[in-house]
């Protein structure tokens, strides 16, 4: 462990006062709660909501897993577990059934999260109505009110024009029957992942000063009409050329040199898991 | 002759506030459950350790306090934590060690508003007396409804923060502390099932 650092980087009344901000979190689900975000040795922007929150949670006894899009070893997973291995020395694993601590941008993995583990998402936006809204003072009244009109018609206007909901990713859902709540660039694929699940949900978003959580159990509904329901991506027809899973969110990839279009599971540890149960 | 110097509390301010966190943390997250924070607690001397482990764990000089009926518990946190002792209806956190003490506290803590409920007050109760009554909880945490062993006290101040009728988001958290150092939490969108 890097010893001129405090334990997990952070002083420990900026620990506190995310510790704080957290539990209200879990108590109000879906609300954003302010909180100070520290300067971390990363530009805001690259998950320092999420690294603030983890390193406030981690203990020695913890075991980390960090992803991106999905994978464990792209550079921004990488550096995240390089940075949060050398300020505790805490054991890190690709194995999302291994983990305590899940810090993820884009995407919750495959496997259903278990009780007592915790996914930590990373937030650029964690305001769902500031597209249609920039004063966040407005925002703010429309969540105590639950003025969440404009939303619906964005909604009904990208119906009208192009015959479907055109969101890919932070769709809105509603938590707890009061809070909406934008659930971090996932893309809607994984909405129903949260509903009524085992394990907590904290969301950090460094830049934007908030946390809020979706405690288990928690009813999470993703906007949908009556007569509309909501509608997740779907992979019909096709697989994972690696693994063969049809039921995972897919990537698409392309080769150049043939022009044939691939498709890969996003989630890299489950790939790997499935192919060594195959094996 | 040679003497040596000894701290007065053997609590840990980096990992055993930690543990307590996550304990706390736990709790939040699952209403019913029962969590110990004995061991921590211990490494503190005092009055009532438990409370001193959650007030080292959540209370520093950015937040305020309020403790009634106990002024020696109250100087030993604010030692402990340097945290404002402020009156009850500006407190971020109150310290219940007395039941009497329960009705007032519940109607004077800050509930938040519509805008800022997370400007409410925490109350932290300690559960003193047998666990004779059943209590049967739903709401986010809980799978369904589930029913713990509790006591009259924890029933109590249920039934009194349902008397306040907050408008959700505005509310109470509770969180309760036996003598024996287990803890469990009572969010305000958790409710009894009657």
């Amino acid at each position: 462990m890097y010893s001129d650092y405090n334990f997990a980087f952070l002083d420990e009344g900026s620990k506190r006062e995310i510790r704080r901000a957290s539990l209200k979190a879990v108590a109000i689900p879906g609300y954003q709660v302010p909180f100070g975000s520290r300067e971390l040795p990363i530009g805001r922007g690259w998950g320092t909501g999420g690294i603030q929150l983890t390193l406030s949670l981690i203990g020695p006894d913890d075991v980390l897993k960090v992803i991106d899009q999905g994978s464990d070893e792209s550079v921004n997973a990488v550096n995240i577990k390089k940075f949060i291995g050398l300020c505790t020395d805490v054991r890190t694993t690709a194995n999302s059934r291994e983990a305590t601590l899940i810090q993820t941008r884009h995407r919750i993995p495959e496997i259903p999260l278990s009780d007592g583990q915790i996914l930590v998402l990373q937030v650029p936006i964690p305001e769902p109505l500031r597209i249609v809204e920039p004063r966040e003072e407005v925002t703010k009244k429309m969540h105590a009110e639950k003025d969440y009109a404009p939303i619906w018609l964005q909604l009904y206007e990208s119906l009208v024009k192009y015959k479907k909901v055109t969101l890919a990713s932070e769709y809105p859902c509603m938590v707890a029957g009061h809070y909406m709540m934008n659930p971090s660039p996932i893309p809607k694929f994984d909405n129903p992942k949260l509903h009524k699940a085992d394990c907590l949900y904290l969301f950090g978003a460094g830049r934007e000063k908030k946390i809020y959580a979706v405690p288990p159990h928690t009813e999470v509904v993703s906007l949908a009409f009556d007569d509309i329901p909501f509608e997740p991506e779907h992979f019909e027809g096709k697989k994972c050329r690696l693994c063969g899973s049809a039921d995972t969110y897919l990537d698409e990839m392309f080769d150049a040199l043939t022009g044939e279009k691939l498709y890969q599971c996003s989630d890299t540890s489950y790939c790997k898991e499935v192919r060594g149960a195959c094996v | 002759m040679i003497s040596t110097l000894s701290k007065k509390h053997k609590f840990d301010a980096v990992f055993d506030s930690q543990k307590v966190f996550r304990c706390l943390l736990e709790a939040m997250s699952h209403p019913v459950r029962t969590v110990s924070i004995k061991s921590y607690a211990d490494k503190l001397s005092g009055g009532r350790p438990a409370f001193l482990a959650l007030a080292a764990t959540l209370l520093d000089n950015e937040v305020g306090f309020c403790i009634r009926e106990n002024d020696s518990l109250s100087d030993e946190i604010t030692l402990l934590t340097l945290a404002k002792r402020v009156p009850l209806e500006a407190a971020d956190y109150i310290f219940v060690c007395d039941p009497i003490e329960l009705k007032d506290a519940i109607e004077s803590a800050k509930c938040g508003t519509p805008a800022d409920p997370h400007e409410s007050a925490t109350l932290i109760v300690r559960a003193c007396g047998k666990p004779a009554c059943r209590l049967t909880l739903f709401g986010p945490g809980v799978d369904g409804s589930a029913t713990l062993r509790t006591t009259q006290t924890v029933k109590d101040a249920i039934a009194l923060r349902d008397a306040q009728n907050h408008d959700y988001p505005q509310g109470l958290d509770f969180i309760f502390v036996s003598d024996a150092g287990e803890l469990f939490a009572v969010p305000r969108l958790v409710g009894e099932v009657r």
